[in-house]
């Protein structure tokens, strides 16, 4: 049974784990204690005392409050984007690049999309600025719903006790 | 005993990873094997394993260096130079606009050496780090096309500057490899002597400089480059190292020259310009060794595997002929050096065990204990359990004697550490969960052999199978089991057996060139004509390669024998196949039917007569020159016959064994008091300092007048 320290866990999260061993967690069975350390190792790095459930993205977890025990999404610095189940992007800062022009600031010319086929959209967070997420749909399509997670299998999953509110 | 009559000639070296082998003959073919555990410095390991070998003969290291004649070297540093990216700081000089190709790496460079379910994964392919730092590589202006025509003709001024920074940002060496320089070397000559001004304009006139045209002008420029990379990069400091080694062995009297095994299965010199081939050659010398025993002993077909701590190396020796892997791969690399063909998988006597929990099945490997044994040596500092583990639990091994007593073993910590690990989880007891790890081993050796051997279109009842290595003679029994070979031999030397092979082989030069001929039906005789002058074209300028190499280690022409060969398919097949050539230079076309039918008769040969195809026409897709001069050889010890029963004094007494699910009494046998003649009868240990050879029940052994042991199946 293959074992890992939370500071190989913290290491693998931040990408600074030599690749042995990162290679070495890809091939072994997953230790049983990862995703708790996996979430210690994210608690550790956010401002807040919520717990956090999941990861959605580098800065951006699902949470369950402490002050009331309903389970959220927030970013890193505490912004809180609303209820889990609901989209939390709809509540972010959304810069949109459909323009050759806004193109050229990220890829040269004729490497990047043609505007009318495809635009980026950069969503960022309206306390702290941080982008929390980028995505690149034609232009007519709607906001997208990433991930709709089915918290109460998951705990199961993970042989995790599940938050109440779920 | 100083027997001035018997003195000791040859001494072959393999400097594994593990523990470093010598191997020592006397002019009468009598030898001791010595082994060290592996040491930093390369020349400290080597003289403590001598001191170990000799010390069976009551004799010291200088009194014995002085009498040799040949001393052969293989070891695994520079490749681990190679894998631990801890070369010389290496420049580079491309085609320009080709400055990114080497750090992209061939795709298949992502997945190289991995094992089967990590190669099928994504998500484990990843490309190591380049060899050559992009800040280090430069391009120069020039190109060639595929014919060999200048189409650019080269920026002399550029390749100046390019020189100039590398020197300045602190580069030890220089390789040069320019897209199709292997169909014309002008560029890169040219380019190779404006460096070397700059290296002498800039007070460094001996600064490693390596041109891919004189070392490996061969097609596809990713092995080329990475080849002639290597050179500089891992090769440069071990000639370091073997000049240290060679100094030790002269201050004790060595008079000899130090040689090095190669991977196209001869040896050179450590002074040799290309260096990089003597990159792989432990596993390699068991192949020579095994086809100097079967033409000695009239063996044609050899299958050979060798089983070592870390992995399990198979090879065919067919109609007396190993067969050669032109685009070999190696630490991840891929290269353009000719190589032995030999099969490898990751599982060896020391592989660790786990459980997975999810399937709740054994995993063996892919890593392994190496030098650190398994928990059974708890200064090995391991808490996970290895194959040599169950073997010792299990009696195979004998924990007081493990590798001549070296090592304190503790036998215990290692069964509580099987109980945790293997046999709670498995539901099973310790014993039997110890064989089934042993049993796993064995089956899967056994397929990959059966795979091998089948999968060339060969039968094993076709084939005599060697076993050796310092597992081998455990392991002969299992994996050979069932699969019909005519006989099944483990040289009572099993565990120098690799040592022996690199002392057997030839002082032998090889150089390749890429040539491009297709002839066919509509070919004109004028072509045949070009056709024939292009590859003795081609000889030629590897003579001077072979002949420089020799000169560089005081032979002259007249001692060097050359053999050449090259490489033919038929127009439109992917694979070629090499041939010895049956003239030994190329007057005209008049000798290309000859050609031609070597190459049929060897592929009627290899495939099936039927297969041949010489309607699609043929082509010569590279030249081959091989030089060699005589070297003296252990020859084959000759005993007279004993008769069947063991010696009072060969005999050791008996030791619990677990043998088909319980446990019996195995009688113990000494390996260096065994007589030609005797026989045993399993189950039985027969055992030596190097290694145990294990015979269980319903298998008897017997010891023939050359010393090897024929394992026999019911």
């Amino acid at each position: 049974m293959t074992e890992y320290t939370k500071k190989q866990v913290h290491d693998l999260v931040e990408g600074t784990l030599d690749w042995d061993s990162v290679h070495k967690m890809l091939s072994m069975p997953k230790d049983a204690d990862r995703y708790k350390l996996y979430m210690e190792v994210l608690q550790d790095d956010a401002s807040y005392d919520d717990k956090i459930l999941l990861a959605l993205g580098p800065r951006l977890n699902v949470v369950e409050s402490a002050t009331d025990g309903e389970i959220i999404v927030k970013c890193n610095c505490g912004h809180d984007f609303g209820d889990y189940r609901e989209n939390w992007k709809l509540g972010a800062n959304i810069y949109v690049r459909d323009t050759a022009e806004k193109m050229d600031q990220v890829y040269p010319r004729l490497m990047s999309p043609d505007t009318t086929w495809q635009v980026y959209r950069e969503y960022s967070c309206p306390s702290c600025g941080s982008m929390l997420d980028i995505e690149a749909p034609t232009p007519w399509y709607p906001v997208m719903h990433d991930i709709q997670p089915d918290l109460k299998t998951f705990f199961e999953w993970v042989e995790m006790p599940a938050p109440a509110k779920i | 005993m100083n027997d001035l009559t018997n003195p000791v000639e040859v001494l072959g070296i393999d400097a594994g990873g593990t523990m470093t082998d010598t191997f020592f003959v006397r002019k009468d073919g009598t030898f001791v094997v010595g082994k060290a555990q592996s040491d930093a410095d390369e020349a400290n390991a080597v003289l403590e394993s001598s001191k170990d070998a000799l010390a069976h003969w009551g004799r010291e290291i200088q009194d014995v260096y002085p009498e040799m004649v040949t001393c052969v070297f293989s070891g695994t540093a520079m490749l681990n130079r190679v894998v631990g990216r801890k070369g010389l700081r290496t420049g580079l000089i491309v085609s320009k606009g080709f400055e990114d190709f080497h750090r992209m790496g061939r795709a298949l460079q992502c997945y190289l050496g991995y094992a089967f379910e990590d190669r099928l994964h994504l998500n484990t392919h990843r490309f190591d780090e380049p060899l050559v730092h992009i800040h280090d590589t430069r391009g120069v202006t020039e190109r060639i096309d595929s014919k060999g025509v200048v189409v650019i003709p080269v920026r002399l001024h550029e390749a100046r500057v390019a020189a100039e920074e590398l020197i300045d940002q602190g580069v030890k060496a220089i390789a040069i490899s320019l897209i199709s320089s292997y169909l014309n070397g002008e560029h890169e000559q040219a380019v190779r002597d404006v460096v070397r001004e700059v290296a002498a304009e800039k007070g460094q006139p001996d600064l490693p400089i390596f041109a891919s045209v004189d070392y490996y002008p061969v097609r596809k420029e990713s092995h080329r480059t990475n080849t002639t990379i290597l050179e500089a990069y891992a090769a440069e400091p071990s000639r370091k190292i073997l000049g240290q080694l060679s100094e030790r062995m002269k201050d004790e009297g060595a008079t000899f020259d130090l040689r090095v095994m190669a991977t196209h299965g001869g040896t050179i010199g450590w002074k040799a310009k290309e260096l990089a081939r003597s990159l792989v050659s432990g596993p390699i010398g068991g192949v020579i060794g095994a086809k100097y025993l079967g033409e000695q002993l009239g063996y044609e077909n050899i299958a050979c595997s060798d089983i070592g701590g870390t992995s399990f190396d198979m090879a065919l020796i067919t109609q007396g002929n190993y067969s050669i892997h032109k685009d070999s791969d190696m630490a991840r690399l891929v290269l353009s050096l000719p190589m032995v063909a030999m099969d490898s998988i990751g599982a060896g006597a020391g592989s660790f065990v786990r459980i997975d929990p999810y399937s709740m099945s054994l995993k063996l490997g892919p890593d392994s204990a190496g030098y650190r044994v398994g928990t059974c040596w708890p200064e090995g500092g391991l808490d996970t359990v290895s194959v040599t583990d169950c073997h010792i639990i299990l009696g195979y091994l004998n924990p007081d004697n493990f590798l001549g007593g070296i090592l304190d073993l503790d036998v215990p910590r290692a069964r509580q550490c099987i109980q945790d690990q293997i046999a709670t989880p498995l539901g099973l007891s310790v014993e039997d969960a110890a064989s089934g790890v042993i049993e796993l081993l064995d089956l899967s050796l056994r397929q990959h052999l059966r795979a091998m051997i089948t999968g060339k279109g060969y039968s094993p009842r076709d084939f005599v199978c060697f076993s050796y290595g310092g597992g081998g003679p455990v392991h002969a029994y299992g994996y050979t089991k069932g699969l019909g070979f005519k006989e099944t031999i483990v040289p009572a030397w099993a565990a120098g057996f690799s040592a022996f092979g690199c002392a057997t082989a030839d002082f032998e030069y090889r150089y390749d060139k890429s040539v491009d001929v297709g002839i066919n039906d509509e070919s004109t005789e004028e072509d045949i004509e070009v056709a024939c002058q292009k590859l003795q074209s081609a000889w030629d300028v590897l003579k001077v390669k072979v002949l420089e190499e020799f000169a560089i280690n005081g032979f002259d022409e007249s001692a060097v024998t050359l053999k050449p060969g090259y490489s033919m398919q038929y127009m439109g097949q992917l694979n070629d196949l090499e041939i010895d050539s049956p003239v030994n230079s190329i007057s005209g076309k008049e000798d290309w039917p000859a050609l031609v039918q070597a190459f049929d008769d060897t592929y009627a040969r290899v495939y099936a007569d039927a297969a041949r195809s010489p309607e699609l026409g043929f082509g010569i897709t590279g030249a081959i020159l091989r030089g060699s001069v005589e070297t003296s050889k252990p020859t084959i010890p000759t005993e007279p016959d004993a008769g069947p029963t063991p010696p009072e004094n060969a005999r050791l007494g008996s030791r619990k064994f677990y043998d088909n699910r319980e446990w019996v009494e195995a009688e113990l046998f000494q390996m260096e008091a065994l007589l030609p003649g005797n026989n045993i009868v399993g189950p039985a240990v027969i055992e030596s300092d190097a290694t145990t050879y294990v015979v269980p029940t319903g298998f008897s052994t017997f010891l023939d007048e050359h010393r090897l042991f024929h394992l026999v199946e019911g």
